[in-house]
């Protein structure tokens, strides 16, 4: 008996279990637990998910053999790629008047989300165990494991999602898990300032997920990955007027993909897509908040910050790969993006002293690399990307976490701790760190045969030789322009250029030279709040700290793994050496996106020996100016362009740009609000109005002072007017008309002794003295006739009022809305025909 | 021996759910660890019961919905709030007591209500005559959407008055008098079918609560109490009017007089007049809810009110604005409605969900934020309607439940350190989660909420009010625009509820006075409990929620389309006509005319001669 059935595949339902549990028990019982608990605890919420994810893979490698042997006899087989799927409960309805639709909490998994979720929970659980020996003298222990499940659990919600929501809820929760633990250390302001940030940035993706969503389920009618494959094919063909553009201001000399004006849907839909994905994988221009993330502790870098939660935009581009190539200006957008982002980050590496912030700049490059993969339509080779960085960036964070571990017991103060200017010669102190680190640089860097070479020799390809071809969509102007391959290409080349040369520097840095962390750097300070470290001297002295040391077996056995795995995980997909397991794997999951990606597969053979230059080539400088000339040569750059210099080391000033453009900008409106809201909102509807109320009360009240001779003129004007009305006669009268037989009834106003006189054929002469009580009157008109009847009121003092009505009954032969309109008024309509007195 | 162990079986969750909450680590005494227990075993009762398989199971079985409940839930606390007069002052003991059972009967009551599954047409119906010579009837009945709002109050008033016991020490007796007379007011302006009856009962909850606010108020508190009261008064009158005028209306047309929302509901009115009445009704609703530019009264309101006040201020009274809009707006106006949703729209998006928004970023008083984030969120809300759409309304509905969850709460934290410090300015804090770790712990967690992270309500209602939105035929081509504002709102919401948290609760710890706060005691823990479960629960599982007010929403949609097609039919036109009786469960209990020899009848004769 089959216990997990493909369609109720319920172990999905342990993976996504435990880490929740996890995080409940530790987070709520996490302080009376103890220690080793909550270490067991949260080594069993990432360890049993593991093992599941492993029994979930191979269940997945068992149905595609079934399937490879089935159509093994075929030529034109196709794999249908293995999916399971566990639907937990039915969450909301959504219904409208063109459709409906159930947004099930579902999950499943295929072949790309069965790598994610070994890649997950395996590099999690490597990262928990490093934790618990790099957190162990941390009061919020418990806390810090609470939140580490908490995003295991949302991450793997991301991942095994099967709509959209589903994976909205855990890309959001992985942001809520990001932004608490770059606060970890809440009681340094910046810390939390650097959490807020994370999670706003990432919002302002989020927004263009939410928008991206609506679209989706109005013009798919779904929003399940199955129900938008399906019903997407329509999208190119419709497009949406986002504004109306003057004449005048037509810009005609721009391109018009450029004004976005009636971008295709599927365009709009891409672009919203993107907008998220470049929040949550730090790309231009949302890249600001990741190196501010790198505030909380360094595990957490490793985790979030590099191997899992920041590739989640190249998951969910590979995921919609379908969606995407329906519009070419998309996929130009994203690859374009992504090769700039990686150069843009690699400048910034270069001169960055903080070991942390090295890599995060280098983590933001090596994303922008997995977005030209996915942008030129090599989905497989930037999802391969992603797999190799998760292990070589893991492993480079978590040894600088053992560097900085290390560096903080000497000097207790984090800045200077993670300095690289403070450090060199570690290599002596800490071997299994230093060889780790240096294997992992290599494989970065892209040399051969380590996992950087193959994945980053994919995209370049990629880059080089591939273009999306419209889908054929009617609205769908937009074409990739000839030089797109080369640039692309270039910026590409450029880029491994110079990650070669700034993993060199940092590596040298680290670990070559002498030691300099004897003698404290300027700007040391009294630590705060590190009570278990007592034993610091005081003040400018050189401190007898600790020598710097190897860090515990809990630290370095992750770091051996992760090396190992940087090392040889390239042989999934290497090209080079015949093996492509890799691409079949994947297949399935992207074929239905591939058939718009024109290939030109001549152009790429040279690649592999061009990156491999420029690898040597950055390896090669950076040993030149850091070694050989230790380092002058790059002092002597910075000085004589020292502005900029500057400019580069303070990140180009991009935060302090944004802060003017966009917060100064926020903050202004806000005070206008508040402006707005004190002095003319508040005070037109209530203070305003109080005071026409209070100032009509003064006036009033000049007329009540008791002066009785005022009283008594006031009685006697109103009793003048008063009588005056009911001395004279009023003619009013009330027209009801019936227009298919021309039958009108005139119905002329009551009064204290009225009597009335009709003139009903128009001709103006009154029968003399025929005044009657009866105060209606019925006439009867042919079409098109026209009469004007007269009515005499006399009222009980012999005065007498005349009025004349005139009276028209349309020719239903006319013009059909002016009928209309002269029926609306000839029907029971309230004529108040005041006299006109002859 | 079976029935015990399947007694056993069924004790199994509230059990579980016992020991979670006693094992909770933040109590000592043994005591507080029972309550705690306790209330976390009573939220599983309360959450199994809204469960839809079990709603499913009472269908089978066809209860007879008991004709007086509504009655009971109405005039229990109204007699009660009588009653509460001939109680001793003395003993302010007794007097809580007794509010606090008379709460709990009526919150278990109005539980009740929840056993009948919500299939189309009213529910738990009473009709009485009131004044038969006008045709005033006491018509009382719920609805999928009423049913959840009642609900909401009941829960919400004794948590709101538990936690007024915590911090106000004098005149007791008013404040059980007050908090009774305003749940009956509130519980009878939610079922009335009747205008005349809503009228009276809209009228009666603004005494209570200028009393709250005037009497146990801040220090501008009868500033704060006038304000509240002239600006909601202004709206009433001209619903009054624009009431008159409709039962004036159909007068002339059957010749008898009725205030019955059934009938009058039937009326087709000439466009100026539709306006109008809309106009009427809408301007007294939305300075409830309250929409820009109607919404300066709410902050003033909030701060000087009370934490308990406030706690019902924004969890129902605001409702009764958005309630309102549904039931009589959108129910008896469909035309005026459709036609002045985009317009409204723009309004709720740019004055509600932006304006507000950045209102609340730059407030240096909590309170005063969380109102400003009142009127962004009812933004939402109000959105949601305009849509008219069937999954806008139905987000709008359960963001009105979440608002008054999340924002309950959030009213009930801030009462918290406002206890501790009589202060509320953020600028006096700084540093707290050091402090006070479990109540930072709740604070953010209620904020992620409002936020609207996914996984707790707040989330659920602003999706399906953006989704609506987006597939909205009332809104036209302003529908993209709207959605994408809405959308771009959640930034904002983030902006400023975080920006308050950092500031608040992170950082240094530099005030001296704040190194003395203590955590949350176990009575205000008592008391945001069930709301942060109620988080959760309606954040994962909406279909509570849903499934019972789908009928009703769907009702209230199509409704909206077909009597905005008659108005349109009619358009040009000079009186008014009655539309053709609809028949059917939504229209059980309409007024019927009078004998020929009744009196109103027999006056009206006369009249005419």
């Amino acid at each position: 008996m089959d216990i997990f059935p493909t369609n109720d595949f319920t172990l999905l339902a342990v993976i996504l279990s435990f880490p929740l549990i996890g995080a409940f028990v530790n987070g709520v019982f996490g302080k009376r637990l103890g220690k080793e608990a909550v270490t067991l605890m949260a080594l069993s919420a990432i360890g049993v998910p593991f093992l599941a994810s492993v029994a979930t893979f191979s269940k997945l490698l068992d149905i595609r053999a079934v399937q490879h042997a089935a159509g093994a006899g075929s030529a034109d087989h196709v794999e249908q790629g293995a999916r399971l799927y566990w639907h937990a409960w039915d969450w909301l309805d959504l219904a409208w008047t063109g459709g409906e639709t159930t947004l099930s909490v579902a999950f499943s998994v295929d072949g790309l989300s069965g790598i994610m979720a070994l890649v997950v929970t395996g590099v999690g659980f490597l990262i928990h165990v490093y934790s618990t020996s790099y957190m162990a003298d941390d009061p919020g222990y418990h806390r810090f494991f609470s939140y580490l499940n908490l995003f295991i659990f949302s991450m793997l919600v991301l991942i095994l999602g099967d709509s959209l929501p589903v994976l909205f809820v855990g890309w959001e929760g992985v942001g809520l898990c990001s932004y608490l633990l770059i606060g970890f250390w809440f009681q340094d302001d910046a810390n939390a300032a650097a959490g807020k940030k994370a999670f706003l940035v990432n919002r302002i993706g989020d927004f263009g997920l939410l928008v991206a969503m609506a679209l989706l389920l109005r013009y798919t009618g779904s929003l399940s990955w199955e129900g938008i494959e399906a019903n997407s094919g329509n999208l190119p063909n419709q497009i949406l007027k986002v504004w109306q553009m003057p004449e005048v201001l037509a810009f005609s000399f721009l391109p018009d993909w450029l004004l976005l004006n009636e971008p295709t849907i599927a365009t709009l839909i891409g672009l919203c897509l993107f907008l998220g994905c470049a929040g949550k994988s730090a790309q231009l221009p949302l890249y600001v908040w990741l190196p501010d993330a790198m505030a909380g502790p360094t595990p957490v870098s490793a985790l979030i910050h590099a191997a899992t939660m920041v590739t989640a935009g190249v998951y969910l581009v590979c995921r919609l790969s379908f969606l995407f190539v329906l519009s070419p200006a998309t996929m130009f957008t994203i690859a374009m993006t992504g090769a700039l982002t990686a150069v843009f980050a690699a400048t910034i590496a270069f001169v960055q002293n903080d070991i942390k912030k090295v890599l995060a700049y280098s983590t933001v490059s090596q994303l922008g690399y997995m977005f030209l993969g996915v942008g030129v339509g090599a989905f497989t080779a930037g999802f391969f990307h992603v797999l190799t960085h998760a292990f070589f960036k893991a492993c480079l964070f978590l040894g600088a976490g053992s560097v900085i571990h290390t560096m903080h017991s000497r000097i207790h103060d984090t800045d200077s701790s993670q300095d690289g200017r403070n450090m060199g010669g570690l290599r002596a102190y800490m071997p299994v760190t230093c060889v780790t680190f240096f294997v992992s640089c290599l494989a970065i860097a892209g040399v051969f045969p380590l996992s950087g070479f193959f994945s980053k020799d994919a995209i370049l390809i990629g880059a080089l030789t591939n273009t999306v071809s419209s889908s054929g969509g009617v609205h769908d102007a937009f074409v990739w322009p000839e030089w797109a391959g080369s640039v692309l290409f270039g910026m590409g080349l450029i880029g491994a250029v110079m990650t070669a040369f700034y993993m060199a520097r940092l590596y040298i840095m680290i670990f070559e030279g002498d030691f300099k962390g004897w003698s404290i750097v300027a700007g040391w300070k009294e630590p705060e709040g590190h009570d278990h470290h007592d034993d610091h001297g005081d003040g400018d002295e050189p401190i007898d700290g600790p020598a710097p040391h190897e860090s515990p077996n809990a630290m370095t056995a992750p770091l051996l793994v992760l090396a190992a795995l940087a090392a040889v995980s390239g042989l999934l997909s290497a090209h080079d050496l015949g093996t492509h397991w890799l691409d079949h794997w994947l297949d399935p999951v992207f074929a239905n996106a591939l058939g718009n990606v024109v290939t030109d597969a001549e152009a790429g053979s040279m690649v592999p020996y061009i990156a491999s230059a420029a690898t040597f080539a950055g390896l090669g400088g950076a040993y030149f100016v850091y070694v050989m000339r230790g380092g002058d040569p790059a002092r002597e750059l910075a000085e004589k362009v020292p502005a900029l210099h500057e400019l580069i080391y303070d990140k180009w000033r991009i935060d302090e740009l944004y802060d003017e453009l966009f917060v100064a900008t926020l903050e202004t409106l806000a005070e206008v609000s508040i402006f707005l809201d004190k002095w003319v909102v508040d005070g037109i509807i209530a203070r305003a109005s109080a005071g026409v109320v209070a100032g009509a009360g003064s006036v009033l009240r000049l007329f009540q002072v008791g002066r009785v001779q005022a009283y008594a003129a006031a009685m006697v004007i109103g009793s003048v007017a008063f009588a005056g009305f009911f001395l004279l006669p009023h003619a009013r009268v009330q027209l009801n008309g019936d227009l298919s037989n021309g039958q009108y009834e005139l119905v002329a106003s009551p009064g204290l002794g009225y009597q009335y006189s009709w003139d009903l054929d128009g001709d103006g002469e009154f029968a003399e003295d025929d005044f009657a009580d009866k105060n209606t009157a019925n006439i009867r008109l042919n079409t098109g006739k026209t009469v004007e009847v007269g009515l005499k009121v006399r009222n009980a003092f012999g005065l007498i009022r005349t009025v004349t009505i005139p009276l028209t009954r349309p020719d239903p032969s006319a013009d059909e809305t002016e009928t209309a309109g002269v029926q609306g008024r000839a029907t029971g309509q309230l004529a108040d025909i005041e006299g006109r007195q002859r | 021996m079976n029935a015990l162990r399947d007694a056993g079986i069924e004790m199994i969750p509230y059990l579980i759910a016992f020991v979670v909450g006693y094992l909770m680590p933040w109590r000592k005494e043994w005591f507080e660890r029972f309550a705690v227990g306790s209330v976390a075993a009573l939220s599983v009762a309360f959450v199994l019961g809204l469960w839809p398989d079990k709603a499913v199971e009472v269908a089978e079985t066809r209860p007879e919905e008991w004709g007086h409940l509504l009655n009971l839930i109405v005039f229990l606390p109204l007699i009660a709030a009588i009653a509460v007069v001939f109680l001793p002052r003395q003993s302010p003991k007794l007097l809580k007591q007794f509010t606090m059972v008379v709460l709990g009967v009526d919150f278990l009551a109005s539980l009740a209500l929840l056993g009948v599954p919500m299939s189309e047409g009213w529910h738990f119906q009473y009709v009485t005559e009131w004044v038969p010579s006008l045709g005033i009837r006491y018509h009382v009945a719920i609805d999928g959407i009423s049913v959840w709002l009642v609900l909401l109050s009941t829960l919400s008033t004794p948590i709101a008055l538990h936690v007024s016991f915590g911090s106000i020490k004098k005149r007791t007796k008013e404040l059980c008098f007050a908090f009774l007379m305003l749940h009956g007011a509130m519980m009878g302006a939610f079922v009335s079918l009747d205008l005349f009856l809503f009228f009276v009962f809209w009228e009666l909850m603004l005494v209570p609560m200028i009393l709250i606010i005037g009497i146990w108020g801040g220090v501008e508190k009868i500033k704060a109490s006038y304000k509240f009261f002239l600006y909601t008064m202004a709206g009433s009158m001209m619903m009054l009017a624009a009431i008159l005028y409709m039962a004036w209306v159909f007068h002339s047309i059957e010749g008898y007089w009725t205030f019955d929302y059934l009938a009058l509901k039937r009326l087709v009115l000439p466009e100026d007049a539709a306006f109008w009445c809309f106009a009427g009704f809408a301007l007294a609703f939305l300075i409830k809810v309250p929409m820009f530019p109607f919404h300066t009264w709410l902050p003033d309101a909030h701060v000087q009110a009370p934490t308990g006040g406030s706690i019902i201020l924004a969890a129902v009274l605001l409702k009764l604005g958005t309630y309102g809009y549904i039931r009589f707006c959108m129910g008896m106006f469909e035309g005026p409605a459709w036609e002045a949703s985009a317009t409204l729209a723009g309004v709720a998006v740019a004055g509600g969900i932006f304006y507000g928004a950045l209102c609340a970023w730059k407030q240096s008083d909590i309170k005063r934020l969380v109102a400003y984030s009142s009127v962004a969120h009812l933004g939402f809300v109000m959105l949601g309607l305009f849509s008219g759409t069937h999954a806008g309304v139905s987000g709008a509905i359960v963001q009105m439940i979440n608002h008054g969850i999340s924002t309950g709460a959030l009213f009930l934290l801030v009462g918290v350190i406002y206890d501790r410090r009589h202060t509320r300015q953020i600028a006096d804090f700084g540093g707290l989660a050091k402090v006070m770790p479990v109540y930072t712990a709740l604070f953010v967690l209620v904020t992620m909420a409002s936020v609207g992270v996914p996984g707790t309500n707040g989330f659920v209602g602003e999706f399906m009010v953006i989704m609506g939105t987006m597939v909205s035929d009332s809104l036209g081509r302003h529908a993209t625009p709207a959605a994408v504002g809405a959308s771009f709102g959640v930034i904002l919401a983030a902006l400023y509820m975080l920006s308050m948290v950092q500031r608040v609760f992170f950082g240094p710890l530099n005030n001296p006075k704040n190194e003395k706060l203590t955590d949350i005691n176990s009575r205000e823990l008592v008391a945001v409990a069930p709301l942060v479960a109620l988080i959760f629960v309606f954040g994962l599982f909406p279909n509570i929620l849903l499934s019972r007010m789908n009928d009703s929403v769907g009702a209230t949609v199509r409704h909206l389309a077909e009597g905005r097609i008659a108005y349109e039919a009619h358009a040009g036109a000079t009186t008014a006509k009655l539309r053709p009786k609809r028949g059917g469960p939504w229209e059980a209990g309409h007024p019927s005319p009078p004998q020929v020899a009744d009196v109103a009848v027999a006056l009206n004769a006369g009249a005419d001669k």
